[in-house]
């Protein structure tokens, strides 16, 4: 056996709150340098492929877990019981994937309201009969006993949000590779950066390494989708007025969606000094209408589809905006 | 970071501030917020007192922010910068919030007052936290000047920077200098011969070697910025190069044409002329009919597009005294003439005039007045029994009847218009418009020569209506400030510029072409945009507009912004449920 073997393994746990289960899947996409992970790593809890309960969890020492990648969002009494958990028992804490960094996709939920979501689910949607109505319960008694659920919440919160976090790992699914790279740096021993880093991803906005050709010539008078433009694939999404999250957006998912010949939307979160990259990406996005006339502006502005989804797509509980205050409206 | 120690100090104003805020129970309140070494409230912050009171306790408390609520910063904050700086520290550590015009001036609800001044001042308190030591910045100054018009304005400024042994270059849009003071005869209301003054300075100017004339020259496009300026004119078909430190403009006036005023009649009735045109006719020496007959009836009408909805709200300013100055002429001229004064109000202001008002009145001219608001004076066409060339019918308001007035020959006082030129030359040199399109001085009232664009001076009547003393008190102001920067030999410019984080700029060039100032450029080397510091104002438009947060506008920081912001929530919120 090599000497590397000697080392004590690290012990690590992958978990996932309100997720689609891609950032485990992005854990397995390391395909067979999972050989090089298991050879320096212990697996101690990970529930899309082993069959370790939380009691287990409950029973390790404090701090026993050497490094937990929590994805996912806190949407539910269990979500934040399971992130309040793994903290205590883990020495680093990384916020894996956009929705545990910001919220992600399931954050957009914060444009509505708990009530107005059991409704649409449990009543309203066309699929569904519920005369009742009946709707989830916490708690239900049955002659054998009582039955729980987690309580599902008003807001959709970040990890940050609800438990103290080391680092973020940003992407909707971080970039494997990256992951790699973070990984080995641990077991190596690299020097970690500061704690509330954001690791596995670069300084700089999407632009820097995107390869489409950009100029300052940035005057939407028409704001498309892109099924809408015979893209050229070689100019700026923006300045064939596609609106693409690149600038507001760190690199480090090596231009993912650009290469695809879709814009940038977002997941990679933003750079750091900008704490609302949707706030950030609307006023930029404002001075490139190329009109100074209020209604020809208006006009203009309403061809944005889905202005709250294109912004926020990624960011709304992690944002200043947070989430929809008033939900009737 | 060093330990964040706070001086707040809340003032009265007298009783401006006090009557309506608690500044007391301001100063108490604040005192436990976080940070805040001492908090006080004093009846005069901005008195010597008061900034000593500022001095002593960052000496005693070891203070290294401060904080004063009391009126506008456009007003004070300078005072108290300085007295930071008196007491060592840096200028910018320093936050005013408004508790004057924003709160005690504008409320009637003592106790909402009060909260709201709390809330105020707890957002300067955070924001202050956040400020960071800026170091003032010098240019050199390029002691050349750039005049633009030469009118008697830029005749004056010319002659004033000239004398004093500095490069001038004049440059002059048509063909000679002078501008409409060349055209006037003599001036109201003292009757100098403007040819006599004119000339005079004109051989001055054309004969001092610190002065280039450039005629049939207009300027394009302009480069640089204050101290560092460039153009390029063209001389002879050859390209030149200027390069100067600072630029007056004075370009004057344009005089209203007054065919659109249908009453009128003019361009149809050949004797309807305009006050321009008659100053033509006094100049040759003559005054007469189109056909060459001496005038036995002559009429002034006063307003013609000025005060006047339609045409332009403002006062022209110079047509009343000169209508008097032209009755005064006509009687002199031709002793027997009926002279009519139609007016709307006399508003001959200033030195003489209201003398030469009542000198005019004894001199057997008839005084009638009309209402602007119940129609204009109509001229037509007399008829073959008449005994004049023309009527003019008008409501005479002191009499109030309906009268007729015989006329052979009517003047119109046209109103004073910007210069047609005025726009274009706007967007050359940055400087502000008002509605009127006449140029905007940087303030009305303590700084009426210097613009909004900093290097940029304004002078004559291009500014405003004015007569001639008044142009060539402003061109000698303007020149005094041009001078003094010069002997000077630089200037600070502003320090709270934006710049650029070249580890986080992504290239996307999405500021480049909002900077109003084209303070960026873009490095395609580094591919990162770099800001030019000297052009920049510091407006923050790049600011709030780099989506990947790269460019900070110093000292408008997104974090000074939102600890501010903070600030006035908690506080409010804080105070709301109490
Ligand atoms: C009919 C009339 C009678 C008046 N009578 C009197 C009076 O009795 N007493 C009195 O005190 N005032 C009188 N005034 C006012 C007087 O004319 C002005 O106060 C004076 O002319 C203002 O001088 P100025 O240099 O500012 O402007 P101007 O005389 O208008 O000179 C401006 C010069 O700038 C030039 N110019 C314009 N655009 C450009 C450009 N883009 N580039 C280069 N050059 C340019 C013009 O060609 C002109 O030569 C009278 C005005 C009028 C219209
Ligand atoms: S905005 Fe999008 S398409 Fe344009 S340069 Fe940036 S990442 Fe590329
Ligand atoms: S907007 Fe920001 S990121 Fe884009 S080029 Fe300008 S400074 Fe760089
Ligand atoms: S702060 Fe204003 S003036 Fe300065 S570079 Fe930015 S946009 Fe231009």
């Amino acid at each position: 056996m090599s000497k590397e073997n000697s080392k004590p393994k690290l012990k690590m746990a992958v978990y996932w709150g309100a997720a689609c289960g891609g950032c485990c899947v992005s854990v397995l996409d390391v395909h067979e340098k999972l050989f090089d992970v298991t050879a320096n790593a212990d697996l101690v809890f990970w529930p899309i492929a082993l069959d370790t309960k939380y009691a287990d969890v409950e029973a390790m020492e404090d701090d026993y877990i050497d490094i937990t990648l929590f994805n996912g969002a806190v949407r539910n009494s269990e979500n934040e019981h399971m992130a309040k958990l793994l903290r205590q028992k883990t020495r680093i804490l990384v916020a894996y994937g956009s929705c545990a960094h910001m919220g992600g996709i399931p954050g957009l939920g914060n444009f509505s309201s708990k009530e107005a979501i059991l409704k649409q689910v449990y009543l309203e949607s066309s699929s569904t009969i519920n005369p009742g109505p009946v709707y989830p319960e916490t708690r239900h008694e049955v002659k054998e006993g009582v039955l729980s659920l987690p309580e599902f919440y008003n807001d959709v919160r970040t990890l940050d949000q609800t438990v103290d976090v080391d680092y973020y790992m940003p992407g909707c699914p971080p970039q494997t590779e990256r992951l790699l790279e973070v990984f080995m740096a641990i077991v190596n021993g690299s020097e970690l950066p500061p704690k509330g880093s954001v690791i596995g991803a670069l300084d700089k906005g999407q632009c820097d390494e995107c390869e489409r050709k950009k100029s300052d010539n940035k005057h939407i008078r028409e704001f498309k989708r892109p099924f809408e433009i015979e893209d050229d694939g070689e100019t700026c999404f923006l300045e064939q007025g596609i609106i693409c999250m690149g600038p507001a957006t760190r690199g480090g998912c090596g231009c993912r969606c650009i290469e695809g010949n879709a814009p940038c939307r977002g997941c990679y979160g933003p750079p750091d000094d900008v704490p609302d990259p949707g706030a950030k990406m609307m006023s930029a996005v404002a001075t490139m209408i190329d009109s100074d006339d209020p209604d020809e502006i208006e006009e203009i502005v309403s061809q944005i589809a889905d202005p709250a989804g294109t912004f926020y797509r990624f960011s709304l509980p992690g944002s200043i905006l947070r989430r929809k205050i008033n939900t009737d409206i | 970071m060093e330990e964040v120690r706070i001086g707040v100090y809340v003032c009265w104003c007298g009783n401006n501030i006090a009557k309506m805020v608690d500044v007391q129970d301001v100063a108490m309140e604040v005192e436990t917020l976080p940070n805040v070494v001492i908090a006080r409230d004093y009846k005069y912050m901005c008195s010597d007192p008061g900034q000593d009171l500022i001095i002593s306790d960052i000496k005693k408390h070891r203070l290294n922010r401060v904080v004063v609520s009391a009126c506008s910063p456009r007003i004070h904050e300078l005072t108290f910068r300085k007295a930071l700086e008196h007491a060592g520290l840096n200028p910018y550590m320093f936050e005013m919030a408004n508790i004057r015009e924003h709160v005690s001036w504008v409320h009637n609800d003592r106790e909402e007052a009060t909260r709201k001044a709390k809330s105020l001042v707890a957002a300067a308190i955070n924001r202050v936290c956040w400020h960071e030591s800026l170091e003032k910045r010098s240019v050199e100054i390029n002691p050349a000047t750039l005049i633009i018009g030469g009118g008697i304005s830029g005749i004056t400024a010319a002659l004033e920077i000239a004398d004093a042994g500095k490069q001038v270059y004049l440059v002059e849009k048509s063909a000679q200098l002078g501008g409409f003071a060349s055209k006037m005869c003599l001036t109201s209301p003292f009757m100098y011969s403007t040819t006599q003054m004119i000339r005079a300075k004109i051989n001055k100017v054309m004969n001092n070697p610190n002065i280039q004339v450039l005629l049939n020259t207009q300027i394009e496009e302009l480069s640089g910025y204050l101290g560092n300026f460039t153009t390029t004119v063209s001389e002879d078909g050859r390209d030149l190069e200027l390069k100067f430190g600072n630029i007056i403009v004075t370009i004057g006036l344009k005089a209203f044409d007054p065919s659109v005023i249908e009453n009128y009649k003019y361009g149809i009735l050949p004797d309807v002329v305009t006050s321009l045109e008659f100053e033509g006719m006094l100049k040759a020496g003559k005054i007469e009919t189109r056909d060459g007959r001496i005038p036995r009836h002559v009429a002034v009408i006063h307003c013609v597009g000025s005060r006047n909805a339609t045409y332009h709200d403002y006062c022209s300013r110079l047509c009343c005294k000169n209508a008097l100055k032209y009755a005064n002429m006509v009687r002199a001229a031709i002793p027997g003439a009926n002279i009519f004064e139609m007016y709307a109000d006399m508003r001959a202001m200033g030195n003489g005039c209201e003398e030469l008002y009542s000198v005019t009145s004894k001199k057997n001219v008839m005084f009638l007045m009309f209402d602007q608001h119940n129609g204009l004076p109509e001229i037509r066409k007399a008829g073959p029994k008449d005994n004049c060339d023309m009527i003019i019918e008008l409501d005479e308001k002191l009499s109030g009847e309906r009268i007729e007035v015989p006329a052979d020959l009517v003047i119109l006082m046209v109103a004073i218009e910007a210069h047609e030129e005025a726009k274009r030359l706007a967007q050359v040199t940055g400087v502000s418009m008002c509605g009127n399109q006449f140029f905007i001085e940087r303030h009305p009232k303590l700084d009426p020569v210097a613009t909004t664009t900093d290097g940029v001076y304004v002078a004559g009547s291009c500014q405003a209506p004015k007569d001639i003393p008044d142009s060539v008190a402003q061109a000698r102001a303007a020149a005094a400030r041009v001078l003094c920067t010069i002997s000077k030999g630089n200037v600070e410019v502003e320090v709270t510029t934006a710049e650029v984080n070249e580890d986080r700029c992504c290239g996307c060039q999405t500021c480049i072409s909002v900077c109003p100032y084209t303070a960026i450029t873009f490095d395609e080397e580094k591919s990162v945009s770099v800001v030019n510091e000297v052009l920049c104002k510091g407006c923050g438009t790049c600011g709030s507009t780099c989506p990947t947060g790269a460019i900070r506008a110093q000292h408008f920081t997104d974090l000074q912004i939102l600890s501010q912001i903070d600030g006035l929530l908690e506080k409010s919120m804080e105070l709301k449920e109490v």
